[in-house]
């Protein structure tokens, strides 16, 4: 455990999070979307907790960003909020 | 804009009670927390346990898939039963089936995307016709090397969805699902479930418990209860990753065409 | 010795050149020309770094016949090169054709032509194919 890396990767999470919720197009969100779970999937495998950071990286960045953009495709592209 | 300013006040309220209970937390790998040292006078160490058992008890170095498959047994597939539970929830909310669709019938031709016929197209298609098989070995060694090394059977089955999904998205969805069709998925998700809950149920045959794999030795022809309950792992593992593979392609197929399962995105 | 010199000057090499493809995806003019800098920097500074890893874990073999599970981890590595020159080089190509299909024009000095607009642009995707 690096304390100075886990920093770094923690504030680009918190910033990836404001990004995703913030952006109106919805489908450059699901890709941020997938940039979170890839930082959180390196945060993982950086704390030692390596099955979870497989997960999270075959899980969170691979499919779900890909069932994401689906829907989005399939249903409206902007924000309305 | 009312609307915001509540969710953020929830959402402020919830990270700071959050944020309150992290202040609980033993450090990052303490010997002195509950899970590594026990309740005094109360349960005993957990991690400990298995630390110190686990290879022991079923001659498995990796810890997590142990606990997951094994001590966990339960717990492991009930949640290969909500994965199932999503597949048949999407199925039911978006699958449209119409009588009057023939399903021999040929697609339109805006949607009847084929590799060979646009050569925008060509390069990502062969890549991916490539990489394809490539991703699936890795999956099955992911599957088949759980127990040894991180990995295991969730992880292996979402590569071998994504091997598929991959497929679909480069080439097209009617040509992946003439290889893996609505009918196999389906059936799969069972099989998976079925595969694990059948080596759970094995043991009751002799009159152990459920899940109590140790009573498989003379199925697999091992000499020790370890050896056997570390085969009966590798057989859940593949159980669970059957389920997922079906259910993550069952996932995108019906999401991607909002459940017609023709034209594709 | 002559080894870890080797991965040292492999590993900076590729440093450099991520540099290089930091640098020119901030500079550069428009969507095509940053694709090309993340495109062409990535992949090979990728390819060099993993090589100097694979090439590093060479120092790990004392006596070869007890140590040939290292083999195993060059082999890995060997393949994680070879994975992302695929796919890396396939991502950009992507990249860039969603873009020109999206409508992105590329900045062109005055007085050239754009000669990719003669027969590559296909016509919107939502308008009906005749």
């Amino acid at each position: 455990m690096i304390v100075t890396f886990d920093i770094i990767i923690l504030v680009f999470l918190v910033l990836a999070a404001i990004i995703a919720l913030s952006v109106k197009d919805l489908l450059a969100a699901a890709m941020v979307f997938g940039i979170y779970g890839f930082l959180i999937c390196l945060l993982w495998a950086e704390m030692g907790a390596v099955d979870v950071a497989f997960t999270e990286a075959t899980v969170g960045a691979g499919v779900s960003t890909v069932l994401i953009v689906a829907t989005v495709l399939n249903t409206r592209r902007r924000s309305t909020d | 804009m009312k609307a915001k300013i509540f969710a953020s006040i929830a959402v402020v309220i919830t990270g700071a009670i959050l944020l309150y209970a992290v202040i609980d937390f033993p450090d990052f790998g303490d010997p002195g927390s509950p899970p590594n040292a026990g309740v005094p006078g109360g349960a005993p160490a957990a991690s400990r346990y298995y630390i110190q058992n686990t290879y022991r008890d079923s001659k498995v170095p990796n810890l997590v898939t142990a606990v997951l498959a094994d001590y966990r047994g339960y717990d492991t597939m009930f949640e290969t039963v909500v994965i199932l539970t999503a597949g048949i929830s999407i199925f039911a909310i978006l699958r449209v089936v119409r009588r009057d669709d023939d399903p021999s019938a040929p697609e339109p031709v805006a949607s009847d995307r084929t590799i060979d016929g646009d050569h925008h197209r060509i390069i990502v298609g062969i890549t991916c016709r490539i990489a394809a098989p490539l991703i699936q070995i890795f999956a099955l060694y992911v599957v088949a090397h759980g127990h040894y090394s991180p990995g295991g059977g969730f992880q292996g089955g979402v590569m071998l969805g994504a091997s598929f999904i991959l497929l679909a998205l480069s080439g097209s969805l009617r040509e992946t699902l003439a290889r893996f069709s609505e009918r196999d998925y389906t059936r799969l998700a069972f099989v998976g479930i079925l595969i694990y809950a059948g080596l759970g149920l094995l043991p009751m045959w002799v009159g152990r418990n459920f899940l109590d794999y140790g009573a498989l030795s003379g199925l697999f022809m091992t000499k020790g209860e370890e050896m056997a309950r570390s085969h009966s792992m590798l057989g859940v593992e593949i159980g669970v990753a059957i389920t997922v593979m079906s259910i993550m392609f069952a996932m995108f197929a019906n999401l991607s065409t909002r459940g017609r399962l023709q034209g594709g995105l | 010795m002559i080894v870890t010199i080797l991965s040292i000057l492999l590993i900076v090499t590729g440093l450099v050149f991520f540099l290089g493809a930091a640098v020119g995806l901030m500079r550069f003019p428009d969507f095509y020309c940053r694709m090309h800098a993340a495109g062409k920097g990535d992949t090979l500074s990728s390819l060099l770094v993993v090589s100097g890893f694979a090439l590093y874990q060479l120092n790990d073999i004392r006596d070869f016949p007890s140590d040939w599970p290292v083999l195993l981890v060059i082999l890995k590595l060997l393949a994680v090169v070879t994975f992302i020159y695929l796919t890396s080089p396939t991502s950009t190509s992507a990249l860039a054709d969603a873009g020109w299909e999206d409508g992105i024009d590329p900045v062109i000095e005055p007085g050239h032509e754009n000669h990719l607009e003669d027969d590559c642009r296909k016509p919107p995707v939502s308008s009906p194919q005749p």
